[in-house]
C-alpha cells in the first residue's frame, strides 16, 4: 500500500472574505518531514484544513492517503491533526482525554500516546496545564492514533524554546515509534529548519516553492558582482530575484550546473532567505508570463 | 462513549440533578400546608365539584388561602425546559467557540455519530430531569386539580408527559440553533424566541382542537356547571343558534332593568341560550399525549436538521 500521504490538483478554497487557497499543486511524498511555510494568512492553515476534511474545497481535490478528507470519515482514522493552538477540552483530566481519544477512534494506540507523554500527570485538569504540557497532549493524541500522516498547525507558535525542544523531541520519537509523513506549517523557518527534509513554501494562496531542502540549497546560488548589464550565464536557469545596491548587483538564480564565471563570485544561500526571496511575489519571474526580454536567464 | 460524553457534560449533568433537588424539597414543604388546609376545609366532601350548598364558599376559601402558590407552579414549569435550551444552545456552539470542534471532528468518529452520541446523553439526562419535574408538580398540584380539573393552561402545561417533551424539544431547538449559528448567545437567544413561538402556537392553535370540543347549553344566562372542564368558549346565543353580540347584550339587560323584570327571566323568554364550548377534564391523558407526540416529532426535526446542518458545516 503505497498510497501518496497528501496529493493536491487545483485545490482552491475562497472564505467570504476571499481566497485563501488558489490552484494549489502539490505532492508530499511518503516518509517526508515537510515544513509548510509561509507569512500568516498565506493559506497553510486552510490547507491542514482541506487535508482533515474540516473544509470543503471550493474547486480542485485534495487526496489523503488516496481518500478524499470531506466525503471520507475513513480517511482520518489514519491521519493526525494537532490543530493551532492545541484546543482542548478544558474540563477533563488528561486521562480523560485520552480516553476520548480512545473511544473516538478505531485505531488507538494507548500505550503509545502515554508513553510519549512523559511527565504530564494524568489526573491532572487540562485547564492547569502548561502550553508545552498542552501541545504535548495535544500531539500524543494524534500520534495514539498511529498516523501514516501527522498534520502539526503552527505547533510552536505558544511554546518558549524549551518547550519548544522538549515538543520536538517527542515528535522525533513518535514519529520514529509511528513512521508516519509529517506536515508541520510554520511561519517561522527557523524552527522547520532544524527537522524538515522537504518544503513546501505557500503565500498569497498559492505553492511558491515546493521540494527537498538539500536540493533546494543545492541549487540555489547568490552571485555578487560589479553592477552590468545582464547577459546570459553559463549554469544559471533562472534568476529569482536580483538586487542593486551601489555599484553592485547581488542575484538569488537556480542553476542547473555549477557556475564558473569569474567575475561573479558565488555563496551558497540559507534557507530561511530562500523562502524570503520566494515569498515576495512581486519579485518573482512568473514561469507561466515571463515578462519578455529581461528576465529569461537560460544558461 | 457515554462516559466520556456525561465527563464533558459534568457541569449541566450536576446542574440537572441539583434542579430536581431543590423542587423536591420545595415541592414537599410547599405542599404541606396546602395538603393540611385541603383536609381541615373537608373539601373532599365537596369532590366531584357540586351545587351542594356550601361547597362554593369551602371551596373558595382554599382557593383564596393559596392563590399565590398555583400560579408559581406555573413559573417553575419553565424550569426544564429553560434548562435544556441552556444546555443544548452550547453543545456545539462552545465547541466552535474554544475550537474543540477541531478536535473533535478530526478523530475517526464521524461528526453525525459524535453529534448524535452527545445529544443522546443530554436527552436522556433532559428528559429524566423534566419528568421528574412533571411529577412533583403533578403531586403538588393535585389539590387544585381536584377542584379545577388538569385540562386548562395553568394545570395542563406543567404536568405529565409533556413536560419532558417540551424539554427534548427544547433541547433540540437548541442544539439546531447552535450548529446553525457557532455562537453560544445568539443561539440562546434564537432557540429560546423559536421555541416559546413553537410552544405558544401549539397551545393556541392546534390544542383547543385535538378532539372536537364538547358543548352545554343552559337556557337564560346562567352558566352551565363546567367546573373541571377547559372552557374555549362561552357565549349566548339566540334561539337559531346565532351568536349575540356584547353590545346587544347590554342592550337587552337594561332594557330588562328598566322594565324592572327579572333579566334572567327575559332573555330565557326571549329563547336565548348560553351556550359553553369545552374539552372535557377525562380527555387529559388524550392531549397529553397528542401534545406529547408533536413536541417529539418538532424535536426529532430539529435534531435531524442539526445532523444535515453538522455535516456540511465547514469549519
Amino acid at each position: 500500500m503505497a498510497d501518496t500521504p497528501l496529493e493536491a490538483v487545483g485545490l482552491a478554497k475562497r472564505f467570504r472574505r476571499g481566497w485563501a487557497l488558489r490552484d494549489c499543486t502539490l505532492t508530499i511524498p511518503e516518509h517526508a518531514i515537510v515544513g509548510l511555510a509561509g507569512p500568516n494568512g498565506a493559506g497553510k492553515s486552510t490547507l491542514l484544513g482541506l487535508a482533515v476534511g474540516l473544509l470543503e474545497p471550493t474547486a480542485g481535490s485534495i487526496a489523503v492517503l488516496g481518500n478524499d478528507p470531506w466525503r471520507d470519515a475513513q480517511t482520518l482514522s489514519r491521519v493526525g491533526y494537532v490543530p493551532q493552538d492545541a484546543p482542548l477540552y478544558r474540563s477533563l483530566t488528561v486521562a480523560e482525554t485520552l480516553e476520548f481519544a480512545r473511544v473516538t477512534n478505531e485505531q488507538w494506540d494507548g500505550d503509545l500516546a502515554s508513553e510519549l507523554l512523559l511527565r504530564v500527570r494524568s489526573e491532572v485538569k487540562v485547564a492547569t496545564l502548561t502550553a508545552g504540557e498542552r501541545a504535548r497532549l495535544s500531539l500524543s493524541l494524534a500520534l495514539g492514533k498511529r498516523p501514516a500522516l501527522l498534520l502539526l498547525d503552527e505547533p510552536f507558535a505558544k511554546l518558549d524554546p524549551l518547550a519548544g525542544r522538549e515538543f520536538l523531541g517527542m515528535l522525533m520519537d513518535g514519529v520514529a515509534a509511528t513512521e508516519s509523513t509529517v506536515v508541520i506549517a510554520s511561519h517561522v523557518v527557523a524552527d522547520l529548519e532544524r527537522v524538515c527534509d522537504h518544503i513546501v513554501l505557500l503565500s498569497d494562496g498559492a505553492v511558491r516553492l515546493q521540494g527537498n531542502v538539500d536540493e533546494l540549497l543545492g541549487t540555489h546560488r547568490l552571485l555578487t558582482g560589479a553592477r552590468r548589464p545582464l547577459g546570459t550565464i553559463h549554469g544559471v536557469e533562472t534568476v529569482v530575484r536580483e538586487r542593486h545596491s551601489g555599484r553592485q548587483l547581488t542575484l538569488l538564480v537556480r542553476t542547473n550546473a555549477p557556475v564558473l564565471d569569474p567575475t561573479w563570485s558565488v555563496d551558497e544561500i540559507r534557507l530561511d532567505e530562500l523562502l524570503l526571496a520566494y515569498m515576495a511575489p512581486e519579485r518573482l519571474p512568473t514561469p507561466r508570463s515571463p515578462e519578455p526580454g529581461r528576465l529569461r536567464w537560460h544558461g | 462513549m457515554a462516559w466520556v460524553i456525561a465527563r464533558q457534560h459534568r457541569l449541566q449533568l450536576f446542574g440537572m440533578a441539583a434542579i430536581v433537588a431543590f423542587a423536591a424539597l420545595a415541592t414537599l414543604v410547599s405542599s404541606l400546608p396546602i395538603r393540611a388546609a385541603y383536609h381541615r376545609h373537608a373539601l373532599s366532601s365537596c369532590l366531584p365539584p357540586t351545587s351542594r350548598s356550601g361547597c362554593d364558599l369551602i371551596v373558595s376559601h382554599f382557593q383564596s388561602q393559596f392563590s399565590v402558590a398555583g400560579p408559581l407552579t406555573r413559573y417553575f414549569a419553565l424550569v426544564p425546559a429553560l434548562a435544556a435550551l441552556f444546555v443544548g444552545a452550547p453543545l456545539v456552539a462552545r465547541e466552535f467557540e474554544h475550537g474543540t470542534h477541531r478536535l473533535a471532528w478530526t478523530q475517526s468518529i464521524t461528526r453525525r455519530r459524535w453529534l448524535l452520541s452527545k445529544t443522546l446523553v443530554l436527552t436522556i439526562a433532559t428528559a429524566l430531569t423534566a419528568a421528574a419535574i412533571g411529577a412533583l408538580a403533578m403531586w403538588w398540584r393535585q389539590p387544585f386539580d381536584a377542584l379545577e380539573g388538569r385540562m386548562s393552561p395553568a394545570a395542563f402545561d406543567v404536568e405529565g408527559i409533556v413536560v419532558p417533551a417540551y424539554a427534548v424539544c427544547a433541547l433540540a431547538v437548541g442544539i439546531l440553533a447552535g450548529v446553525a449559528l457557532r455562537r453560544t448567545v445568539p443561539a440562546m437567544t434564537v432557540a429560546l424566541a423559536a421555541f416559546v413561538l413553537l410552544r405558544l402556537g401549539v397551545e393556541k392553535l392546534l390544542r383547543p382542537h385535538y378532539l372536537a370540543p364538547a358543548h352545554q347549553t343552559a337556557a337564560g344566562i346562567a352558566r352551565p356547571p363546567v367546573p373541571r372542564e377547559w372552557v374555549l368558549d362561552d357565549e349566548l346565543v339566540t334561539s337559531t343558534g346565532r351568536q349575540i353580540s356584547t353590545s346587544l347584550q347590554d342592550q337587552a339587560i337594561v332594557h330588562a332593568q328598566r322594565a324592572q323584570i327579572d333579566a334572567q327571566q327575559y332573555m330565557a323568554a326571549l329563547g336565548w341560550r348560553r351556550v359553553v364550548t369545552y374539552q372535557p377534564e377525562e380527555r387529559f391523558w388524550t392531549f397529553q399525549a397528542i401534545e406529547a407526540g408533536i413536541f417529539v416529532v418538532l424535536a426529532l426535526l430539529a435534531l435531524a436538521g442539526a445532523l444535515w446542518l453538522v455535516r456540511r458545516t465547514p469549519s
